[in-house]
Parts: structure tokens; sequence; C-alpha cells
């Protein structure tokens, strides 16, 4: 019978529902984007962390609810994006959302994102 | 210590820092296999008033091969949720806790249980109640009774499980072992120690009136062993999402991405001793599936080459064994692939050709009674094959077994005509399971009722 782990890669580090989860979570978002285009991901992403970046607009605080308060307090991380630029000149980006990791090569919205992030 | 801040990266991260492993056949159900994965080490029992708990944003893991590959066929998933009973106070509690549900206790923490295996993940318990950490006799009196009992969960198909703070079980001299490999017992013949002109002494338990934060699941054998294979190797691992952007001001902090693994464990004082420290963070991070790359080092242990250089003249055989490179395929063997069948009658826990560090619990053998004269915390070099390395018992003395299987204990298992150096029988650093003052209890969790901080420390 075959394992879950089809990854015999330990540089992945992940367990093998982990990896499903994350190739499920990544078809899911490829199959978002691909109903947008290249440029729903750059959308979302700009959306999601670098257009508030760029606004310089903080997130409303979310108050504790009495009786069932979360300790962190961290915002609903379901419709957030983090944007990590890996390499700016060939356009490498990690989009992260929820539990999944997409990796794009989009030159124009990396060259975007570093002038925003000179502003 | 066991695997208490054995590595760089994870001795900045306690929450996800696993400590100490255990597998063994249940001594009291005996049908079902017991599997244990201690976490946060080192906790002193008054640490308030944010007293310890899990990681709400760690997932934790105890993972089962059952087929030989060093892969993960079964994995138990643990998560956590802290709530607050009244945010509006510092305290953890606001009068004695006398239940998991009781009003007074501000700062509780409640899980998740998913198994994930071939044919899906499945939740098996949700908003289960951890129990709170024993802050003292006033805040929580009749601690097991009140709160320890009630926080053992039964839930379907015989399983049962319990994650929440327990007395620490593992005991070990830390504090003259990190001081240049010495025993206390033997420290006149330390080089160093003769030097000082210290005497034998008994050990000191480091880890005695100090407790962890464990995640217990007990299962029906069927349902972890695959037919005709009864041996599983089973280790833990803790993972944390890729992208942490930490809170500025108000609550926008956020975690991100899938899960990395951070920790790991499978046998006792590995990546504490064996692994390197340039490799002991990419040790946490892998599978045991690829541990070939780590073989060497179990082959030639850099602990192999010191300990006739600490002890000089007391292991002159190993020092022969060093000196000539030769590869210890007997802890090659013990701790990458299981014993095979013939070397120590009627015994083996064997897993395959695949080099993949993992405890692996042959589950066809029953446990020994403590009652027994079979029963040894030196489990199989004491000649009970219900102890470690076939899985651990919280009882086993790891330290002492290691010490001696390194120190050439069983290399006659490999080459008949090698001759045990006269001292390791004595080599140990002179504790026993009966140097833990809160000793494990009879049912599940089995460890020890955790250390209140009204009387630890004292």
């Amino acid at each position: 019978m075959p394992s879950r782990d089809d990854s015999g890669s330990p540089a992945a580090g992940q367990d093998a529902g982990q990896q499903e989860q994350e190739r499920l979570s990544r078809r899911s978002v490829l199959r978002g984007a691909a109903g947008a285009g290249a440029a729903g991901i750059a959308a979302a992403a700009l959306t999601g962390v670098a257009a508030p970046a760029l606004a310089a607009s903080a997130k409303p605080a979310r108050s504790a609810e009495p009786g069932a308060a979360s300790r962190t307090g961290d915002a609903d991380t379901a419709d957030q994006i983090v944007v990590h630029v890996r390499d700016a000149r060939s356009g490498e980006i990690d989009v992260f959302r929820g539990t999944s990791q997409t990796s794009v090569r989009d030159r124009e919205l990396a060259a975007r994102l570093v002038r925003a992030s000179r502003q | 210590m066991s695997s208490h801040r054995e590595a760089p990266e994870i001795s900045q991260d306690p929450v996800a820092d696993s400590t100490d492993l255990y597998a063994f056949v249940s001594p009291d159900q005996p049908d079902t296999v017991t599997l244990i994965a201690n976490y946060i080490p080192l906790q002193e029992p008054s640490g308030g008033p944010n007293f310890y708990a899990f990681g709400d944003d760690v997932l934790y893991e105890i993972k089962i091969d059952n087929d030989g590959d060093g892969r993960t066929d079964i994995s138990y998933q643990f998560r956590f949720e802290s709530r607050f009973t009244t945010p509006s106070s510092f305290l953890y509690n606001t009068g004695p806790i006398g239940s998991l549900s009781d009003p007074n206790w501000n700062s509780k923490q409640f899980y998740s249980v998913t198994r994930v295996d071939e044919w899906g993940s499945h939740v098996l318990g949700h908003n289960l109640a951890c129990p709170p950490c024993n802050v003292g006799i006033l805040s929580t009196p009749d601690y097991e009774a009140n709160l320890g009992k009630p926080a053992v969960h039964s839930l379907s198909h015989g399983t049962k499980v319990f994650a929440g703070q327990r007395a620490e079980e593992f005991y070990v001299d830390l504090g003259s072992i990190f001081d240049l490999g010495n025993l206390r017992p033997l420290q006149e013949a330390n080089v160093f120690g003769a030097a000082a002109h210290l005497k034998s002494a008994p050990g000191v338990n480091a880890t005695n009136r100090l407790n962890v934060h464990s995640i217990a699941i007990q299962v029906p054998i069927s349902a972890v062993t695959r037919k005709g294979r009864p041996t599983i190797g089973v280790w833990t691992t803790a993972s944390r999402q890729r992208v942490r952007v930490a809170s500025h001001g108000a609550a926008d902090g956020v975690s991100s991405g899938p899960f990395t693994q951070v920790s790991r464990l499978g046998n006792p004082l590995i990546n504490e001793v064996i692994i390197p420290l340039g490799k002991k963070d990419q040790w946490n991070r892998e599978h045991p599936s690829g541990d070939k790359e780590f073989a060497k080092y179990y082959a030639n242990p850099e602990l192999a080459g010191l300990l006739p250089v600490l002890y000089p003249g007391a292991f002159p055989h190993l020092a022969a064994l060093d000196k000539a490179g030769t590869a210890r395929a007997d802890l090659e063997a013990i701790l990458l692939t299981g014993i095979p069948s013939g070397l120590i009658p009627g015994f083996t826990n064997f897993t395959g050709s695949v080099q993949a560090d993992m405890l692996r619990l042959n589950t066809s053998i029953p446990p020994t009674p403590t009652s027994s004269p079979k029963y040894s915390i030196l489990g199989l070099i004491g000649g009970d094959a219900a102890g470690f390395p076939n899985g651990r018992r919280v009882t086993d003395d790891v330290v002492t077994i290691e010490l001696r299987a390194i120190a050439g204990k069983v290399f006659p298992l490999i080459d008949p005509t090698y001759v045990v150096d006269g001292v390791v029988d004595s080599v140990t650093d002179g504790l026993t399971n009966t140097s833990v003052t809160n000793m494990p209890v009879a049912a599940f969790p089995y460890l020890g009722v955790p250390y209140d901080g009204y009387h630890n420390p004292s």
C-alpha cells in the first residue's frame, strides 16, 4: 500500500496530510486565479496586503468577545494574503493565503511591489 | 536532555519543542497502545500568571509508519484554541478551580484531534478541554480528581486522549553530563573530575519537580498496525505556518501559508547527542524517510570517541573500535532499522532496510508487569523486551541504556568476538525511575500528577 507521504524529500518538511492539503489548496487557489487570469492573483495580493500598505491604513481592531476571547486576537487569516517577493529581478513571488502557498513569476507585479515598498 | 532544547532554533520556540516521546503497549489495556508526546520543556510549576499552554498556532502530530518505509501512514493531529473567560482580569484564575468548566478559571484551552490516514481526514474529537496548570493548593485543590482525570476524554472505537500539563517523568543528571561529560558515580575516573579531586557521588535529577505539557492518545493496536506487521514506527512533529506577520498595535497579526515542520522526535537523545550542532536544525525539519543522510552520525557517534578520552583507560575495547573507524552497525540497527530477528532470541522490531529514526514498537510483545522479576528499567539490555528500544515506557532509563549502548554493550550482537569493556555495566548517571518525585500513575495518561506551584520550588 502506498504511504501517504509521497515525497521522499524530507526537505519538504511536511506530513502527507499537510502536503495534500497544500496541493488541494493550491489547486483551489490556482482555479480561482485561472478564472481571473494572472492578474487575479496580483489583484488579490494587492488587495490583501500591498494595497493597505500603500494606503498606510490599519485594519480595525477586533474586540474581544466576552466568554470566548481568542488569546492571540489575530485577525481572520482566511481572507488575508501575504506576498513575499523572493527575487524582484526575475519576478519570483510567493503568495501565502490560509494554508496554501502559490509561487508565481511576474516581473511587472514584482516591480510594482518594489516601487510600493519604497514609498 | 532527551530532546529538551536540543537544537538552536527550537530552543527559542518552547511551545513547539518536543521533549520526550513514549510508545508502549498499555499495561492495563494490553489490546491498545499508548503514544505520548511531551512539549514545552522545563516548566517551573510556579511560572504564573501566564501559566504554560500549547501553541494555538502550532500543529502537533504523532505519526505512525506501519509498513517500514519511514513515511507517515497514520497521523494524529492536535490543534489548540485558547479562550479567556474574563479578558478584563490579569489573573489565571479568580478563585478555586473545581472543574474543567469552572468560571473561576480564566485562561482555558481546548483542542481537536484528527486522524489522517489513507482514507482521508477524520475528526475524532473537538472542543475537548485541557486541564489547567497545577497552580497551587488553593487554586487547584484535589487536582487529579477534579481536573486531571476529567481531562481524559473517551472517544469512539476505544480511543482515549489527554492533552495538558503533567509531571516530567524523564530523569537525567543534566548538570553533571553537560559539565564535560561527567557522570557523578564515576567522576573519580573522569579526567577533569579526577583533576578536581571529585569523589563518586549519587546522581542529581535535574528535571525533578518540573512539568511538561503532554499529548497522549490510546488506541487499539488493530487501529495502527497492518496485518502481519506488528511493529510500528512512531515519531512526533510540531509545525508552524510558513509566514507570521506580528501584530502592530491593533490585533492585526496573521499566520499564513502551509505548515512546515520545526521539530521532530523519535528515539530519545538523538538530536541531542548524535546529530552535530550544525545539522540539528535541519534534522528537526526533515522526515525519517530521509535519515540515511544522517546515518554516518549514528554509525560513528562523537560520544563513542569521547568516552575513552574522558575516562582514560576505562574503555580500551571501545577505543580500539573508534580507532579502527568501525561503523557501529549495532547502533544503526537499534535506532534506524530496528533489530532483525535472530540476534536476540524471540525478539525483533525490524521494520525493513529503510534507515529512519523512529521509536519502533513491536506490539505483539505483551507488557511486563512492574511486579514481574523480568521487569527492568533498562529494557532490552536488562532482559525486558517490553522496554526501550522496543518502544519506550515512561519509566525506562533511556540515559543509561543509550550510554551503555554507545559504550559498546550491544556490539557483540554484530561481532560476537567483541569483548565489552568491564566498566560498561557500571556506566550510569546515577538515577533511576525512583529519582522522580511524582511518579507515574497506573492508568492513562500514566504520567504523574503535575507539580503544583505552591510547593514547587520549595
